[in-house]
C-alpha cells in the first residue's frame, strides 16, 4: 500500500479532500500539490475530509499552514473533518483548534458553509 | 514457551539510510516499541510522532537532504521510562539553539515550518540535544516516562 493516496471531489461550492494513509516529510509534496491544485483552480473553500488519515506530521500542517492566508484572502476557508484521535491530538496540541473549524463529519462541515447543503 | 523478560534495561538498535521513505518504517517502529514498553495507543501515537519528527530533522536538516548517511536509533526499556536516542554524523544541535516557537504567535501569524520541535516537546516527557564536535557524533533523545 502507498503511503498516502489523495481523493479530490467537489460537494456544492466545497472542494472536499480525501486524504487517505500517512503524511509525514515523505509524502507531503503530493499533499502540497492537491492542494495547491485546488487553489489554483479557484477552489478556495477546502474540506480536508481526514477519516482515512492515519497520522500527520509537521510537514503536513505546514502545507495547510501555507495556505490558509491565500483561501481566507479569497473568501474560502480550509475546514476539517472526522479527524482520528489522533490526528485531533496533534492539531489540538498546537492550538491549531482555533485556527481551523473542525466537524465531526463532512455533513456537517457541509452544512456550516453551505446552508442549503441537504446531505 | 514464553521466555520471561528480565529486569535488566533491554535495548536494540536500528540503522536506516538517511532517507525520509523509511519514515512509516521508523514511526512504525516507535508505536510498537511503545507499547511493549507498556504505554498506552494515544500516547504510543504521540510517540511515534515525535520520533517522526526528530528522524525527520536529522535527515532535512542535519544531513540537509541527503541521502548516502545513515541514522541511528536506539530504543531502551528501563524500568521507568522508554528512551529512544537518534544518533547521526550530521550538523549537530545544541539544546542553546533549540528555540520553540509560540503556539499562540504561530496561529497569529501562519507560515511554514517550526512546529516539529515544539511537537516533540509536548509529546514527550524529555527531549536533549547533544552535540560532540570532536567526534562528529550527535545525538537527539527522547524520553517518555512509564506512568
Amino acid at each position: 500500500m502507498a503511503d498516502l493516496s489523495i481523493a479530490v471531489r467537489q460537494a456544492g461550492d466545497v472542494a472536499v479532500l480525501l486524504p487517505a494513509g500517512f503524511i509525514n516529510a515523505h509524502t507531503v509534496r503530493e499533499f502540497e500539490e492537491a492542494l495547491e491544485g485546488l487553489v489554483r483552480d479557484g477552489r478556495y473553500t477546502i474540506l480536508l475530509n481526514c477519516k482515512n488519515l492515519n497520522y500527520i506530521s509537521s510537514a503536513g500542517l505546514g502545507a495547510i499552514m501555507g495556505l490558509i492566508e491565500t483561501v481566507r484572502d479569497h473568501q474560502g476557508d480550509i475546514l476539517l473533518s472526522d479527524l482520528q484521535p489522533n490526528v485531533f491530538a496533534i492539531f489540538d496540541t498546537l492550538g491549531f483548534t482555533q485556527l481551523y473549524r473542525v466537524f465531526g463529519d463532512e455533513d456537517q462541515a457541509l452544512a456550516a458553509v453551505t446552508p442549503e447543503w441537504k446531505g | 514457551m514464553n521466555v520471561a523478560a528480565t529486569m535488566e534495561p533491554a535495548e536494540f538498535r536500528l540503522v536506516i539510510p538517511s532517507q525520509t521513505r523509511y519514515l512509516n518504517l521508523v514511526t512504525g517502529l516507535a508505536k510498537r516499541a511503545s507499547l511493549v514498553a507498556g504505554l498506552d495507543d494515544a500516547t504510543a501515537a504521540k510517540v511515534s510522532i515525535a520520533v517522526d519528527e526528530a528522524v525527520t530533522n536529522v535527515i532535512l536538516h542535519a544531513y540537509h537532504g541527503e541521502g548516502e548517511h545513515s541514522v541511528e536509533l536506539e530504543l531502551r526499556f528501563t524500568e521507568l521510562a522508554l528512551e529512544i536516542h537518534i544518533l547521526h554524523s550530521g550538523q549537530g544541535l545544541r539544546e542553546d539553539q533549540v528555540v520553540l516557537p509560540d503556539p499562540k504567535e504561530y496561529i497569529k501569524h501562519p507560515r511554514k515550518g517550526g512546529l516539529g520541535l515544539l511537537l516533540m516537546s509536548r509529546f514527550m516527557d524529555e527531549v536533549r540535544f547533544k552535540a560532540d564536535d570532536a567526534s562528529g557524533r550527535n545525538e537527539c533523545c527522547l524520553i517518555k516516562k512509564l506512568d
